[in-house]
């Protein structure tokens, strides 16, 4: 079942055609790798999808139903979850805290509810709280419950930016440039993670520099290269497209 | 005993109104949204109690609400042309909105009583109407920061792109945040006018914006204590230093301006955060595990993919 | 009688840029709403005055004041928002907000103190008393004194900050202090360069003010920072030809205000436009450093 399609899709920037023309689908259950050169567009095309940037032409779809106009917010409630290139976490909020915003989609409770305390709300926070700790636990990260989230280290960091991305189970998870400045232990395990979140059901994109954790982890890839797509295939056949070579050793 | 506390009531009650005014200055903050629109709130709370009780005959009981209703209104129609604003242009844009309320209670002579001010209103709340009313502001307060709308609030304050990664609508927020800042501040701008027996036009300017953000600014933005810190030194430290006599207000520019260079984020914020990171440090993190390959999250009950 | 108002209206708005100057340059090299800026001004005003009371010649008064604004502003800086500097950019916003209202508050209750709330007034043969009559209308040799040496720092201004070493480097940090750290340029000699300006132009104002109206008081500050406020905003933020621009169309506009309409209707005129400015055009009327949006998609 495709989650996410991009049918030609276009982003200029006055005269620069940071993204023409591009389409391809992201399908439920799969991991789809997404990888190009610096300057090709990958984040521009991660912005569009997300609701940051407006399309200068074509569709993004989310289930068939189109998703090109809707800002960010909007974006994320329909179920599109991503991570950022730098990790933007709640530098204030503890890691429970940051965990638990990441829910904030799933709320149910009214307005009225929540302003004046009624026990509906209460329980629904306490509900959420459980779940959080839950998450933490899976991420072997429940001894930083009460931690700041800006004092982590690299990696924990990470976690937590996952965690919260995972959350509220999200149809769609974009993931922009995950493994950046981990070791391979690291990166496979997170490969790893991204694997199960595919098993059950979850449609994710990772936008990758590194080829050869995108090559171990996908069964599809798309490659980027000034704002066109020069191949898609699997991962060994792409990295055998003289293109994609050229592309990559010409920057 | 009795004779002090009936000697000290009335910078008591001072303290209670400045209270409500700072929590009414800080739900925008608190939200990410730098509104100083406090000062309009509690100026139009004033004057439509005021009008409402003397010109008209209105009960009190009644008034006072209607008062808090109109800063609510208020708040609403400001967050619509604010939305597009951010920062230091927000304040600005509500700075000049608090100025324009100031011009025309000026300007209105024969309804507000122009620059000489309302005089001669009837006292109809006392020191008990009003820490009812900051009780009942603490409450509903402290409801909202616990709940999903708290938690959005403090992922716009502090990040308002990765909250709307995360589905927290800024528009949306942001207006709640300015109704119940218009609310509150209509609230005891009413409860100022049937206590004060007057009420002038400069009494919610330019001052009473900066009394009000100091008060925030020195005890916290974040939590629910911040606002009773700072308003505790912003209207008792002049009394504290009246021996001082007319150096008063030396002493209080200086104090403020070494709380904020030792303390930013607020006497009351910080000392809560002492607190959390007391508890923190007492859970000392195990080293560190590398990630289990199959840690997986599953789905709960309930959830589906795609739309929740 | 229109041609005399506007003529006024000019003037008063070569002030307004002499004060709106310093505190546009202050935010746009430091991004600091420095609220202490109306206290300085009067203690421009209240350095004057003493000295011409203590015997000096009007001239070193002026220029004593001045330097003393110049320096007493370089230190609210140096102790007040560099200490700021190493937390984070909100707390450091909020935190200078306060420190400069703090200031403010220490200089206007020693102020006050000083001059025991009176009113004050320079001595009446401080400044040569005489009007030059041509083309229908009436200037003093004030108002063309002012107008001279608001004209002169403008230029000097503008030349210093497009044509010399300096000045660049100014605007350099104004657009972007860490890139211009990582070119050698150092960022302390140019705040400390640009409150020394903005100190002593908000001096001047303040005697020129205090000139002009023969009076000084403490509380004089307070509505000039909001004045300042509209200008900086219809100018554009960090936009000095802007400011001086928009400090001249406010003059004008006050004066035929006061003129035509009735009392009271000016100010609420000023700030409601200065509300729909900042909807319709938050870059000012003359395009200054962008305004941030919200998250509608880009």
């Amino acid at each position: 079942m495709v989650a996410l399609e991009l049918q030609d899709v276009r982003r200029h920037f006055g005269g620069v055609k940071a993204v023409d023309g591009v389409s391809f689908q992201v399908p439920a259950g799969k991991v789809t790798g997404l990888i190009g050169p610096n300057g090709s567009g990958k984040s521009t095309l991660v912005n569009l999808i997300a609701g940051v940037l407006g399309l200068t032409s074509g569709e993004v779809r989310l289930h068939g139903e189109a998703i090109s106009t809707e800002t960010a917010d909007a974006v994320a409630r329909r179920g599109v979850a991503r991570t950022f290139q730098n990790i933007r976490l709640l530098p204030e909020a503890s890691v429970l805290d940051n965990v638990m915003i990441g829910f904030y989609r799933l709320e149910r409770s009214s307005l009225l509810a929540s302003l004046l305390g009624l026990p509906s709300s209460r329980r629904e926070t306490r509900e959420l709280r459980e779940r959080g700790r839950a998450l933490l636990a899976r991420f072997d990260m429940s001894a930083y419950e009460h931690v700041p989230a800006g004092g982590l280290a690299y990696g924990f960091q990470r976690r937590v930016e996952m965690m919260r991305a995972v959350a509220s189970n999200p149809a769609v998870l974009l993931l922009d440039e995950p493994v950046a400045g981990m070791n391979d232990v690291e990166a496979s395990a997170l490969g790893g993670i991204f694997a199960r979140l595919a098993e059950d059901g979850m449609a994710v994109l990772v936008i990758e520099h590194n080829t050869r954790f995108v090559a171990e982890l996908c069964e599809e890839v798309h490659v980027l290269d000034s704002g066109r797509l020069i191949a898609n295939d699997t991962p060994q056949e792409v990295m055998r497209d003289p293109a994609v070579v050229a592309a990559y050793l010409g920057t | 005993m009795i004779d002090f506390l009936k000697a000290n009531q009335p910078v008591f009650d001072f303290f209670l109104l400045t209270l409500g005014f700072a929590y009414s200055q800080q739900i925008v903050l608190r939200c990410g949204v730098f509104s100083l629109a406090s000062a309009a709130f509690a100026a139009l709370g004033a004057y439509c109690c005021a009008i409402l009780v003397v010109n008209l005959g209105l009960p009190p009981l009644m008034a006072i609400p209607l008062g808090a209703v109109l800063g609510g209104a208020a708040g609403y129609l400001v967050s619509v042309p604010l939305a597009r604003l951010r920062g230091v242009y927000q304040a600005i844009a509500t700075l000049a909105l608090v100025e324009v309320v100031v011009a025309i209670t000026l300007y209105a002579e024969p309804l507000t009583g122009g620059a000489v001010g309302f005089n001669n209103i009837p006292k109809h709340v006392g020191t008990v109407e009003i820490a009812l009313a900051v009780a009942v502001v603490i409450y509903l307060l402290h409801a909202l920061s616990i709940s999903r709308i708290g938690r959005g609030f403090d992922a716009l304050r502090q990040d308002e792109y990765v909250a709307a990664s995360l589905g927290v609508s800024s528009r949306g927020q942001h207006t709640l945040a300015f109704i119940v800042s218009g609310l509150i501040g209509g609230l005891f701008g009413g409860l100022q006018s049937m206590y004060a027996y007057s009420v002038e036009p400069h009494q919610y300017g330019f001052s009473f914006m900066v009394t009000t953000l100091a008060a925030i600014i020195l005890g916290g933005r974040r939590s629910l204590l911040g606002p009773v810190i700072g308003s505790a030194v912003v209207i008792l430290l002049p009394e504290i230093s009246r021996p001082l006599a007319e150096y008063r207000m030396v002493v209080v520019g200086v104090v403020m301006v070494l709380v904020v260079l030792y303390t930013p984020q607020g006497l009351g914020d910080t000392f809560l955060s002492w607190l959390s990171h007391r508890r923190a440090s007492k859970q000392a993190p195990p080293p560190a595990k590398p990630l289990a390959a199959d840690a997986r999250t599953t789905k709960s009950k309930g959830d589906t993919y795609g739309r929740a | 009688m229109l041609a005399q108002q506007i003529l006024n209206g000019l003037i008063s708005g070569a002030i307004y840029a002499l004060f709106a100057l310093g505190f546009n340059l202050i935010f746009g090299v430091q991004k600091v709403l420095n609220l202490a800026h109306g206290a300085i001004f009067m203690s421009g005003a209240f350095i004057a005055y003493y000295a011409v009371e203590g015997g000096l010649p009007f001239w070193l008064a002026l220029l004593i004041a001045m330097v003393v604004c110049g320096i007493a502003s370089v230190l609210i800086d140096r102790f007040g928002f560099q200490k700021l500097r190493k937390y984070s950019q909100m707390d450091a916003e909020f935190g200078a907000l306060v420190i400069s209202i703090g200031i403010g508050q220490i200089l206007t209750s020693m102020a006050q103190k000083l001059s025991q709330t009176k009113v004050l007034s320079f001595p009446f043969d401080t400044f040569p008393v005489e009007f030059f009559r041509g083309l229908g209308m009436r200037i003093s040799l004030l108002q063309i004194t002012i107008a001279a040496m608001v004209v002169v720092l403008v230029v000097f201004l503008a030349l210093f900050l497009q044509r010399t070493t300096f000045g660049r480097q100014v605007r350099a940090v104004a657009i972007n202090p860490r890139a211009s750290a990582l070119l050698g340029i150092n960022a302390r000699s140019v705040f400390m360069l640009t409150f020394f300006i903005a100190g002593a132009m908000a001096a001047l104002a303040g005697v020129m003010i205090g000139l002009s109206f023969n009076s000084i008081q403490f509380m004089m500050g307070e509505p000039y920072m909001l004045k300042a406020f509209v200008v900086v905003v219809l100018g554009g933020l960090g936009n000095l030809g802007g400011a001086v621009a928009a400090s001249l169309l406010l003059g004008v506009g006050q004066a035929l205000c006061a003129a035509y309409l009735p009392p009271g209707l000016s100010d609420i005129l000023i700030f409601t436009t200065l509300f729909v400015v900042l909807i319709f055009k938050p870059n000012g009327l003359f395009g200054g450093a962008l305004a941030p949006a919200g998250v509608g998609r880009q």
